[in-house]
């Protein structure tokens, strides 16, 4: 037996007991409740909604005959209580059943969605984040200087455009005049990164702008509340540490919580950005499979896309727990 | 939502005609250029919601949408006959395509179509006589609302002759092969590739005869081809590759085109923007014949429209002229009944049609005790705005409106489960005996029709009846003066949108004119070929 081998069991308890696994493990246990009540509540709604589907599908001329085995073919025959409890199965196994317009499973077809609108949502964090942390901490550091008042003038103006007017203006100066980017159209990242990144680029600068635009003046805002009024500042400037660090090392560190947080929260507004951007840039993603399912009423992907989202959300939420954690040694979940 | 970001994005689609590039330059005439060269990757976009969806798939038998996706079903399929036309949209006749003809009896109740011979499939199997019937009985055997409604005998109705398939039908049916171009019975699917694929993965990648097939397919959203090389015409198609993308609408469409992204766009409705392509000299604007009128369909058998007077008030309530030339500039035609210039039998003036007057409006809606209408129609600039337009205007009336636009799939559920009571709908095709056409907007089995008048029926089962084209116009006007006199439903305008392409593609009913069989034009893609 090595040394390794023989600390292995050590470790693994180590692991075990670890707050952050715990809270991961115990958030998780929670998330199942959550996504459960989603997918109930979507099921009713959608169980509500007056028509009978088949008929629907079938149109006018059908029989009664031919909607009554259509119905039973969907299993849209049984109680809606044997009907959820059908599709959970079949969730639970990976299955989240066929369309009803086209017949075609929706799992796979999920898949390559969740792929897109993943990506086309991540790089737009990327980018506005990237762009906002750097841009607030130099507007804070000298406020109602030059950067700040031009920091400010973009936010305003950013956040009172909508994200698809300045997605066109991007597609006019960039795609248009410039030719730098594609003004439609995605490419998959087998085909090679670099054509992908320049895919997906206006897209997630559409909807990045905007976020940058609010991330900039929210964490503006709570680092030159944090500079001008904490006790700890003070603190930090009298023991003589210069005005960057005390910025950096301890103003933002408490200002990153805030902005954390708005970050988790913005995921659901996303979701939203990306229905009409995909639509714009003709990509491929989740929302344009939503915003198609639900002019076509099919319930089975409206239903699955729901979930989806519910699931995102959730995990979204779980991730900036951890966060907290990891930029704030004092909390430790799940300790008393 | 959509409502909304629809109307944001045509708003948008203004204030950035003003900032877009783009000179001085003629438009039109793109056509002629030659000869035709072969090669290339053209990428046409269609709009989402019309053209650019297809969630049922391209399945003749099962693609609802099938009016709307005239173009990706041609590409893939070809068609029995297709409509030609004269560079400048005149002289619209149909032709035999994948058939070599037809020879319809002289009483109408007979049709043979004959068939090319050595026609195959793109997977290299027969298109013959079987398989046009099997693909002919599959059609009307169908439960779907892309069915023909083809008054067929009940035994022997469809059957074959050495190379020929022969229809029978109880009636006379004059019109049947210019209604074959609307309907899905025009596309044949190859029959061994759907027993092999099965009717679900057949839907997704269809088997046909056309210019093109399928290499991939991601349903309302991107479909695409390349050349069918075992195709029936030596030489065609030109393009080697034919990719259609789904885009938002009109201004992302045409953004995209200046980018370069994109060769083609069918289907533009934009007043500003049309007006703005045609200065684009990168840019083709073939504005096509119109065809087909807008017209408000007025639900007679629910209330408030199963009352005439309810009717007569929304007639008179209408400003036609208001519409047309306040709103669009006199862009689109004036039109009384059944088809526009392009069409067959088109007649600008019904006589005593009703005229605006507001005082005789605002009497009947006060003897009726105050009326109260939801106006619906399909999300698309041109209706939507006629649409508010005619919200004002009844207001003015008296009449309280609530008014919705939705997707075209939401506003066949409309009609599926007639939940409505005023649509604003494009009521006409080529031939009005076809597709969207009279029948479908106002004969009494028909559930996009808000009419069940048996006079009517008659009428326009007459009309389609005569082999007499002559008959026929006189008979369409007679049937067109009954909806008038009846108060059925008031006529707007004659609409057709506009295809736009970027300089260096050709193509007939892309670059040419060709008249609409009901919305869009049929290009021939086949014909369509990129200068190099």
């Amino acid at each position: 037996m090595t040394v390794a081998e023989a600390r292995a069991p050590g470790a693994l308890s180590h692991v075990l007991h670890s707050p952050s696994l715990r809270l991961v493990v115990r958030r998780l246990l929670m998330a199942i409740p959550i996504v459960l009540g989603v997918s109930i509540l979507t099921f009713l709604v959608l169980s509500l909604i007056p028509g009978d589907a088949a008929q629907l599908l079938l149109g006018p001329e059908a029989t009664p005959a031919q909607v009554a085995a259509l119905n039973h073919q969907m299993g849209l025959d049984q109680p809606a209580v044997l009907r959820y409890l059908h599709w959970l199965g079949g969730a639970l196994h990976g299955d989240l059943g066929n369309s009803l317009v086209s017949g075609q499973p929706v799992t796979g077809e999920l898949g390559s969605r969740l792929a897109v609108s993943g990506e086309l949502v991540g790089l737009a964090f990327v980018i506005s984040l990237g762009l906002a942390v750097p841009v607030a901490l130099l507007a804070a550091y000298r406020p109602n200087r030059l950067v700040d008042r031009i920091s400010m003038l973009v936010s305003i103006t950013g956040l009172s455009v909508a994200n698809y007017v300045f997605a066109l203006l991007l597609v006019l100066l960039f795609a248009v005049r410039f030719t730098v980017f594609p003004a439609i159209g995605f490419v998959p990242v087998g085909q090679g990164l670099g054509e992908n990144l320049r895919s997906l680029f206006l897209p997630a600068v559409a909807i990045a702008f905007p976020l940058f635009c609010f991330y900039t003046r929210f964490l503006r805002g709570d680092l030159v509340d944090q500079l001008q009024g904490e006790d700890y500042i003070v603190t930090a400037r009298a023991k003589g540490i210069g005005p960057w660090q005390v910025l950096l090392r301890h103003a933002f560190r408490n200002s990153s919580f805030g902005l954390l947080t708005v970050v988790g929260l913005n995921l659901g507004t996303l979701i939203g950005a990306t229905v009409i951007i995909e639509q714009i840039f003709a990509l491929p993603g989740i929302g344009q499979l939503l915003l198609q399912a639900i002019n076509t009423r099919d319930y089975v992907v409206v239903q699955a896309c729901v979930v989806v989202f519910a699931i995102v959300a959730v995990l979204a939420n779980l991730l900036t727990d951890l966060l907290y954690a990891v930029l704030d040694p004092r909390i430790r979940y799940g300790d008393s | 939502m959509r409502t909304r970001i629809q109307q944001l994005l045509a708003l948008a689609a203004v204030a950035l005609v003003v900032a877009a590039c783009g000179g001085g330059g003629q438009s039109g005439g793109n056509g002629a250029a030659g000869p035709p060269q072969r090669g290339g990757s053209l990428t046409v976009l269609e709009a989402g919601g019309y053209a650019g969806a297809w969630p049922s798939g391209l399945d003749p038998a099962t693609n609802t949408t099938g009016g709307a996706n005239l173009s990706q079903m041609n590409a893939i399929f070809g068609g029995l006959f297709r409509l030609d036309a004269d560079e400048n949209g005149g002289n619209a006749r149909v032709v035999p395509d994948l058939a070599a003809g037809y020879d319809l009896s002289p009483d109408g109740k007979t049709v043979k179509i004959t068939l090319r011979d050595g026609v195959k499939f793109s997977d290299g199997t027969a298109f013959d006589a079987a398989a046009v019937a099997f693909n002919f009985t599959r059609d009307v055997s169908s439960t779907c609302t892309c069915a023909p409604r083809w008054p067929l005998v009940e035994q022997g109705g469809i059957s074959t002759e050495g190379n020929a398939v022969v229809l029978k039908f109880s009636r006379p049916f004059a019109a049947v092969i210019n209604s074959m171009l609307v309907s899905n019975v025009n596309w044949i699917a190859s029959p061994a590739a759907l027993q092999k694929l099965g009717p679900d993965q057949f839907k997704i990648t269809p088997v046909g005869a056309g210019p093109f097939k399928v290499e991939g397919d991601q349903l309302s959203s991107q479909l695409s081809l390349v050349r069918n090389e075992s195709y029936y015409k030596q030489g065609q198609p030109y393009l080697d590759k034919l990719t259609f993308k789904t885009i938002g609408g009109d201004q992302p469409a045409y953004q995209a085109l200046q980018a370069g992204q994109a060769q083609a766009y069918e289907g533009m409705v934009t007043t500003p923007l049309i007006e703005q392509a045609q200065s684009d000299k990168r840019l083709t604007v073939t504005v096509q014949p119109p065809t087909s009128p807008y017209v408000v369909q007025l639900n007679t058998k629910t209330a408030p429209f199963d009352n005439e007077k309810a009717r007569e008030a929304i007639y008179y309530a209408t400003n036609v002229d208001a519409i047309r030339k306040g709103l669009f500039k006199d862009w689109y035609p004036a039109a009384q009944t059944f088809t526009g210039p392009g069409g067959l039998f088109y007649h600008e003036i019904v006589p005593g049609y009703r005229t605006y007057d507001l005082a005789k409006a605002k009497a009947l809606v006060a003897e009726l005790g105050g009326l109260t209408v939801d106006l619906g129609t399909l999300r698309n600039y041109v209706a939507e705005q006629a649409n508010t337009a005619l919200q004002s205007q009844w207001e003015a009336a008296g009449i309280k409106v609530v008014m919705h636009s939705d997707e075209l799939n939401a506003l066949i559920g409309d009609f599926n489960s007639n939940r409505w009571q005023a649509m604003l709908q494009t009521a006409g095709s080529w031939d009005p005996a076809a597709g969207v056409g009279v029948s479908f907007r106002f004969s009494a089995t028909s559930p996009f029709s808000g009419v069940a008048d048996p006079k009517l029926d008659d009428l326009l089962n007459q009309a389609a009846a005569d082999v007499d084209p002559a008959g026929r116009d006189a008979l369409y006007t007679q049937a067109g003066k009954y909806v008038s006199d009846n108060a059925y439903a008031p006529y707007i305008l004659a609409f057709a949108p506009t295809n736009l392409s970027v300089r260096g593609v050709h193509g007939p009913g892309l670059t040419t004119k060709i008249p609409p069989l009901l919305v869009n034009t049929g290009v021939q893609w086949d014909g369509v070929w990129m200068a190099k």
